[in-house]
């Protein structure tokens, strides 16, 4: 329940939602005008990041106000990339033989397993996303981690979590996928489904009703640092907190305790750091806009501010966010600074001595 | 005639200075080929995004085809370039989803091959037949 009958209209979650430094939007008008004019409209502009949330004093959940306001409601014109991937969504529910996402990835894996990995949507991004970024290494480097750690896993192949359907306010579409996934989760016996994705993290682990255990890959690589033997020379990182990891799931130590565990290198933190990490700009395909574009470059400038070489995020989507705007063409800017995936970072190091500057 | 007497349903998106005028010929001459098909004229094959072609097949057709110029030939120099590599993309997309690739593809027809249009279209439509009706669940009369 998003408890926005709690709102004393104090104004303090526009004053942190960082689309309002780049337009008019405020949480607070919005609910006002909920509250007083029954405007049921829904909020596309909101990010969904949850930084109002959390520093309301009334304990009001925002997210779930805009999630339900979104619902069945959709604005194609908002979804970025023409909803390619939510046609894909459709597609694999109405289409009796869809076998769900690929899962054809390098390393070893058993199928009869009890800790399945599910590495989300990311063979399709390959498909539609154009930015210089591989996301299929995504699932080939968590494999080759989860086995470096000890374990083979099961591959399961579930249709799309869902996340986005759930937030573009496609509730069918949702359903059926959450009904599918679910049955064919609870079919497969496994006891610990691993991901890649915080997306899928967070929607498994909270809009799912799953009896299993979720798990996202920095939490099981962080209960087996010792096991893991990376090295690298001088290499200074920085770590962006994805929305759905940090604050959705409150998960901010795994990550860093995974980097921290590899030898030589430094973790450099933003300003704005763990509960205030500032989002990557885009969720769920929602409002890309020229808005969203100068969040991203405040975001690639901070992590230039803090002196690393690479900004390491744990979401697919925060990866192609950001890739997405260096990839402009024309570019905006040269940001010097790589932006990577933890899985593949971690498993380009393996054993190697990388140079960083 | 097939047995269940199943006609597919194919859309064909035809480039405007090439496969279009290619289609046009093929009438003119009066060469005979199947109709089945819904033929959607766009100016260039580069206007056709991937996501027509996965609304195309969400809403029940059995096959879909696009037409646009030779490389090399294209009116707008580059777009049938584009063309090709986003319907790699795409036939990768539905191969992914286990699909049929089989029903979807994409020809280079000219201006001048009215013959190879028809010819096109009756292979076509031949395959499809075999391949029987789309299978997704969902199907809107359009």
């Amino acid at each position: 329940m998003s408890k926005v009958d709690n709102c004393y209209q104090c104004g303090l979650c526009t004053g942190f939602c960082p689309k309002r430094r780049v337009s008019k939007y405020s949480p607070r008008l919005r609910i006002n005008e909920f509250l007083l004019n029954k405007q049921k409209e829904a909020s596309w502009e909101c990010l969904t990041c949850g930084l109002c949330s959390q520093h309301c004093p009334q304990t009001v959940d925002y997210l779930s106000f805009v999630r339900e306001l979104r619902a069945g409601s959709v604005d194609e014109e908002a979804i970025a990339h023409k909803s390619v991937f939510t046609l894909l969504c459709e597609i694999m529910n109405c289409y009796p033989e869809a076998k769900g996402v690929p899962v054809d990835f390098e390393g070893e894996t058993d199928e009869n397993s009890e800790i399945a990995y599910f590495p989300g949507c990311i063979d399709f991004f390959d498909c539609f996303l154009d930015i210089g970024v591989n996301f299929h290494e995504i699932g080939d480097s968590s494999i080759k981690l989860l086995n470096k750690i000890g374990i083979k896993p099961k591959l399961l192949s579930l249709r799309c979590c869902g996340h986005d359907a759930l937030w573009q306010g496609h509730k069918e579409i949702f359903d059926e996928l959450r009904r599918y996934n679910t049955e064919k989760i609870e079919r497969s016996g496994v006891k610990t489904l691993v991901t890649s994705c915080a997306e899928c993290f967070r929607t498994f682990s909270k809009d799912y009703e799953l009896d299993i255990e979720v798990m996202h890959l920095s939490q099981i690589l962080e209960k087996n640092t010792d096991k893991l033997n990376l090295e690298t020379k001088n290499c200074k990182v920085t770590y962006h907190d994805p929305c759905r990891l940090g604050r959705h799931m409150e998960v901010y130590d795994a990550p860093r305790n995974v980097l921290q565990a590899v030898k030589g290198l430094t973790l450099k933190e933003f300003d704005e750091t763990r509960e205030d990490s500032q989002c990557c700009g885009v969720s769920a395909w929602v409002s890309c806009n020229t808005k969203a574009k100068v969040l991203m470059v405040e975001k690639l400038d901070s992590a230039i501010g803090t002196g690393a070489g690479v900004l390491i995020t744990t979401c697919p989507k925060c990866y192609a966010h950001l890739n997405c705007l260096k990839n402009e063409k024309p570019p905006i800017k040269d940001f010097d600074i790589d932006v990577v995936d933890l899985a593949i970072f971690l498993s380009s190091m393996d054993g190697e001595a990388k140079k960083g500057d | 005639m097939p047995e269940n007497g199943f006609e597919p349903r194919i859309v064909v998106f035809a480039c405007n200075w090439c496969a279009y005028a290619g289609a046009d010929l093929a009438g003119v001459s009066r060469i005979q080929y199947p109709p089945t098909t819904r033929i959607i004229r766009v100016m260039c094959s580069s206007r056709i995004d991937p996501t027509f072609i996965l609304k195309a097949f969400l809403h029940g057709a059995d096959g879909v085809l696009v037409a646009g110029c030779h490389l090399g030939d294209c009116h707008y120099i580059e777009g049938n370039y584009n063309t090709e590599k986003r319907m790699k993309k795409t036939t990768q997309a539905l191969k992914h989803l286990g699909f049929e690739t089989e029903r979807f593809r994409l020809e280079w027809i000219s201006a001048s091959e009215g013959a190879k249009f028809a010819k096109v279209i009756a292979g076509f439509t031949d395959q499809i037949r075999e391949l029987g009706p789309n299978p997704m669940g969902k199907v809107t009369e359009v």
